[in-house]
């Protein structure tokens, strides 16, 4: 552990510290703002419950079924843009509209055509993180240099060879990355589907802690959110180094939703 | 010539959307609970605007929109300039910054809603913090990423600080700034409206999700529509904005 590391956690214990001691000095005082040593409490027994396990369980499950539809969705379209020119003249115009639509727009029309259910939550996952995923499949596929093909007739590969040893390769980067900004993205809005329709779930639990008006638990979830995230955010990092050694320059993803 | 092959190009880029509305017309023309004809969108829009409805909902969404940003803008410019230049402080704070940023933005609405209640102070409130965090960050990577040999030179004339602030750091930060800025604004828009649709407070998201509680599914659409072409409104002027602010930026020659 470096020495940075180390400030950089003493940062975040001094900052609860802080919390924690203006809470009880009265210094600030919110009705509902609880220290931190309570959140944990309130923590802590929310772990022994089954219910907090399904609530996590029932988050992760459509983020990551929104996102697999998502992916697959956003992969064949975006390969087909970048192959065919013909459809990208037809089409690229009417996706530069609709792309910046944001995702909670959604999912007002989701509740109206699904009611409070699952496929409300997933069509408001699906269409914000579908455009990550096609705009960097295309782009992808559509910035491989001309010296690839020259590889390729020089090697003189077959076409699927070409595919599979040349071109998947290098298009892949760049697939992953929107991969990977639309799973992070995907969790946040099944969380925002949850508090503003489908009731189960974290987001659900979140706005449902609030209106009772009880705090301590409303902190732990929040900040189990907090920690999917992060976790989450992690094990794509360490995926796609593993994956594409070398490729991947760990750079900060904008957050966008 | 050129400008009207372009223009032509775009409007065949169109030809799915316009074709996807037309059938939709023709196949589902009466007034549906689910999918109205876009005709009826348009009666929708137009009852609310005859009640005023539809400005005030546009002009409270952008309002608070704009505020929040402004406020986050200059709060993470100024933050990020002092965490920046500062480097115990910027390692001391890194673990925490990092945290805040990866909390994401629509759970700080209910925080903020416990705290402050339904106001509009709190609708700005929660812009402001959940935007601050992409424009500081950015801000700060501004600031670590000015060359340590910039700050010799700036040393070696014996730049005030004042000088050295306004010659060195702004100009060095500013692209990273606009940058953070553009990663903020369609943050700001979705905060915005998920609070008017969670709050039920004046706005787009508000009318929104009213019309859906009422099952006025025309209204969903049509303010669907509308909420679109506010957003590529604000794209286009702040693309506008980022233009001009950067149009010599980076200086090309050295002088």
């Amino acid at each position: 552990m470096t020495s940075s590391a180390l400030k950089g956690l003493g940062g975040v214990v001094f900052f609860l510290l802080a919390w924690e001691l203006f809470i009880y000095s009265a210094v600030i005082h919110f009705e509902y703002l609880p220290p931190p040593s309570k959140i944990c409490i309130a923590w802590l027994s929310l772990v022994q419950q089954q219910k907090y396990w399904l609530e996590i369980s029932h988050t992760l499950f459509a983020a990551v079924l929104g996102w697999l539809i998502a992916s697959f969705i956003g992969i064949v379209l975006g390969a087909a843009l970048a192959i065919s020119k013909r459809f990208r003249q037809f089409s690229l115009t009417t996706i530069e509209v609709l792309r910046p639509l944001p995702g909670v727009a959604f999912a007002p029309v989701g509740l109206l055509l699904f009611g409070f259910s699952l496929n409300m939550e997933l069509t408001v996952i699906c269409l914000p993180t579908l455009w990550p995923i096609l705009m960097n499949t295309m782009a992808g596929i559509l910035n491989l240099s001309k010296k690839l093909e020259e590889v390729v007739n020089i090697l003189h590969l077959t076409p699927t060879e070409a595919i599979r040893k040349i071109y998947f390769p290098a298009a892949a980067t760049s697939v992953l990355v929107g991969l990977r900004i639309s799973l992070s993205l995907a969790v946040v809005m099944a969380v925002v589907a949850e508090m503003i329709g489908n009731p189960e779930g974290l987001g659900y639990a979140i706005v449902r802690e609030q209106q009772a008006m009880n705090p301590n638990d409303m902190f732990a979830y929040i900040f189990t959110v907090g920690c999917i995230g992060i976790c989450i955010n992690y094990l794509l990092s360490q995926l796609a180094i593993y994956i594409l050694p070398g490729q991947f320059l760990r750079k900060d993803i904008a957050q966008t939703i | 010539m050129k400008k009207i092959s372009h223009y032509f190009s775009l409007c065949v880029g169109l030809v799915p959307l316009v074709l996807l509305l037309g059938l939709w017309q023709i196949f589902s023309d009466k007034p549906s609970p689910h999918f109205p004809a876009p005709s009826y969108w348009f009666v929708a829009i137009h009852q609310i605007f005859i009640h005023g409805q539809l400005l005030d909902s546009i002009w409270n969404t952008i309002w608070t929109f704009l505020v929040g940003l402004l406020i986050a803008a200059s709060c993470g410019f100024v933050l990020g300039i002092l965490i920046g230049m500062n480097t115990s402080v910027k390692n001391w704070t890194s673990y925490l910054l990092e945290a805040f940023r990866s909390l994401p933005p629509p759970v700080i609405i209910p925080i903020a809603v416990l705290l402050m209640g339904y106001s509009s102070s709190m609708k700005i409130a929660v812009i402001a913090i959940a935007t601050l965090w992409p424009i500081l960050l950015n801000v700060i990577a501004g600031v670590s990423q000015i060359s340590l040999s910039v700050i010799d030179a700036s040393k070696s004339l014996q730049l005030s600080r004042k000088d050295m602030l306004i010659k060195i750091v702004f100009p060095a930060v500013l692209p990273f700034f606009i940058l953070g800025i553009r990663v903020a604004i369609p943050l700001a828009i979705v905060i915005t409206l998920l609070i008017e649709m969670l709050t039920g407070m004046v706005g787009l998201g508000g009318i929104m999700i009213a019309g859906q509680r009422n099952y006025n599914s025309a209204q969903v659409f049509g303010v669907l529509v509308i909420v679109g072409l506010v957003g590529l409104g604000i794209n286009l002027f702040s693309q506008f904005i980022e233009n001009r602010v950067l149009k010599n930026w980076p200086p090309k020659k050295s002088f």
